[in-house]
């Protein structure tokens, strides 16, 4: 290359650089704007509101939202397939409505905006794994929107199957930058009690395996070609996971269980935390003959 | 004739993947292509600029692909959806966006970026910065939304006065969207009205980004031909455009 051209491709680098050096630094940016023009007033003010705003939120206030409204209970049951998530939400659903609370629950895929064409997407696996973690995102905030808060504000619990800490950590064992990706639920509110039901992956194969006599292609991470053998690609991918739960559950006060305990005794527990927020004194329960096959 | 030598040789497949971590920023040397992006409120005269741009480039036979806002496929009934029963939020109108571009970079920007294309897009990350903050979105969680994004070579936009770029939407196009109108924000029931202020909003989030992003300013106001000049002599100058030339035929 003449030294002409690599005197121009130098300039561009360093063009590059600099943008690169602005790219990097949100916060930089977000700094630049109120302090210059604010008066100090205002931006006591605004340091409150975000102080206000971290109480509910992860990082940044929701578009919209008062804190003011929120009478109800945000309750979060995460743990990986087979874990027994679902069970436990069926049992808890009915338990609280015989002690008199309204129950609406949430879940991956439940949002009436785009969880027919994540199905979609996922079926035809022709998707990457940035698009889907974003698409998973429209996902969540449309349920945050139009079925989580509006529950919360009318005072019912809220009983979510799976939370943004699954799909952060389906992001960060595909590649995606950590920080992005709590970066992009920052929006997300904070729950008032985390469960994490913890098992193992070979216990939660079995189970899996036992529910629908196959395990899935994205439940075995088959995308991130682990391995060709099913039960190894699972063991792996579901092992990534749970080291990425494993970081997440000191940050973010899980309460983990044990969830290759009994169902009746993981129920115990789950209803002796729920009633403890919730002010239940009396936390006895036996399900009704409807879910009695679930009591195992 | 050394130069020659260069353009014959083909390129070895890097032993590291060069593709970015998505949600890192970009690394400077992650491919040999360059990017071209557009910018400017609806009415600014930006789509015909980059098609004559295109046109020069196409003509003199360069090696390009054209790319524009919300055309992937992937995410079209979603937003369709979204937007005929009005279940959009400022949040998720954004998300759904981000997820569309992020399709589209990964598919079809960065690939065509290490293949050594010149890429035009008409906007870019930067109309997501000034739309979704305009609808109220917090400004530092847009930036980290589209990290992954490589940063253009050249950023043009046009800026043309708001009543010039209102008029131009509004004498040509009978009826205006609900979101296109900004109808959501609810500032005013009258659309013209409301998409006016809507945009006046965008504008000043545009101007913002002028110095922080390197923006170059082009009047959107002064004729087609002696802007498109401008726009060619300021391509040729900052991009090699040699580099995308045909490659030449080794001579047997």
């Amino acid at each position: 290359m003449p030294d002409q051209e690599k005197e121009k491709e130098k300039d561009k680098d360093k063009d590059r650089d600099r943008d690169r050096d602005k790219e990097k630094s949100p916060s930089a940016i977000a700094t630049e704007l109120p302090v210059a023009t604010a008066p100090p007033a205002a931006i006591k003010s605004a340091s409150e509101v975000e102080e206000e705003a971290s109480h509910y939120f992860f990082g940044e206030p929701l578009v919209g939202f008062d804190p003011a409204e929120i009478t109800g209970t945000l309750v979060v049951i995460e743990g990986m397939d087979g874990s027994g998530r679902s069970t436990q939400i069926t049992l808890l659903q009915e338990w609280l409505e015989s002690e008199g609370f309204a129950v609406q629950t949430s879940g991956l895929r439940r949002s009436n905006l785009v969880g027919s064409d994540i199905d979609q997407l996922l079926a035809k696996n022709a998707v990457t794994r940035l698009t889907l973690a974003l698409m998973y995102a429209t996902d969540f905030f449309d349920q945050v929107e139009h079925r989580i808060l509006p529950a919360l504000r009318s005072g019912t619990v809220v009983l979510a199957d799976r939370f943004i800490f699954t799909l952060i950590a389906r992001g960060v064992v595909r590649g995606i930058n950590r920080d992005y990706m709590t970066g992009l639920y920052a929006m997300a509110l904070r729950p008032h009690l985390t469960f994490w039901l913890n098992v193992r992956p070979e216990t939660a194969f079995g189970r899996e395996f036992k529910k629908s006599q196959a395990i899935s292609y994205w439940e075995a991470g088959r995308d991130m070609s682990l391995s060709h053998d099913l039960y190894w690609s699972f063991i792996r991918y579901q092992t990534m996971i749970k080291r990425e739960f494993e970081v997440m559950a000191k940050r973010n006060s899980f309460i983990e269980l044990d969830g290759e305990a009994s169902v009746a005794s993981v129920n115990k527990q789950l209803r002796q935390r729920i009633g403890e927020q919730l002010g239940i004194r009396a936390t006895k329960y036996t399900p009704s003959s409807a879910l009695a096959h679930l009591w195992r | 004739m050394e130069n020659q030598e260069v353009l014959q040789k083909p390129r070895v497949e890097p032993s590291k993947s060069t593709l970015p971590q998505p949600g890192r920023p970009v690394p400077s040397r992650a491919y040999p292509g360059a990017l071209i992006v557009v910018e400017g409120t609806d009415g600014s005269g930006k789509s015909t600029q980059l098609y004559l741009l295109k046109r020069w480039l196409e003509i003199g036979g360069y090696r390009l692909h054209f790319t524009e806002w919300n055309s992937s496929p992937l995410v079209k009934s979603a937003t369709r959806r979204g937007k005929q029963r009005r279940l959009l939020t400022p949040t998720t109108f954004s998300l759904l966006h981000a997820a569309d571009f992020a399709d589209r970079c990964e598919r079809q920007i960065m690939p065509l970026l290490q293949g050594d294309y010149l890429v035009l897009a008409d906007r870019y990350i930067y109309t997501a910065f000034a739309r979704d903050a305009a609808r109220g979105c917090p400004p530092r969680w847009l930036r980290n939304l589209y990290r992954f994004a490589p940063v253009p070579d050249i950023t043009f936009y046009f800026r043309t006065p708001l009543d010039i770029a209102v008029h131009r939407i509004l004498s040509g196009r009978p009826k205006l969207k609900y979101y296109e109108a900004g109808m959501d924000l609810g500032m005013s029931y009258d659309r013209a009205e409301s998409f006016r202020l809507f945009q006046a909003r965008i504008l000043e989030e545009y101007d913002k980004m002028v110095d922080t992003d390197n923006f170059v300013v082009l009047d959107g106001t002064i004729p087609v031909n002696k802007l498109q000049k401008q726009m060619r002599d300021i391509v040729a100058s900052k991009i090699d455009l040699k580099r995308f030339a045909p490659r030449i035929q080794e001579a047997e």
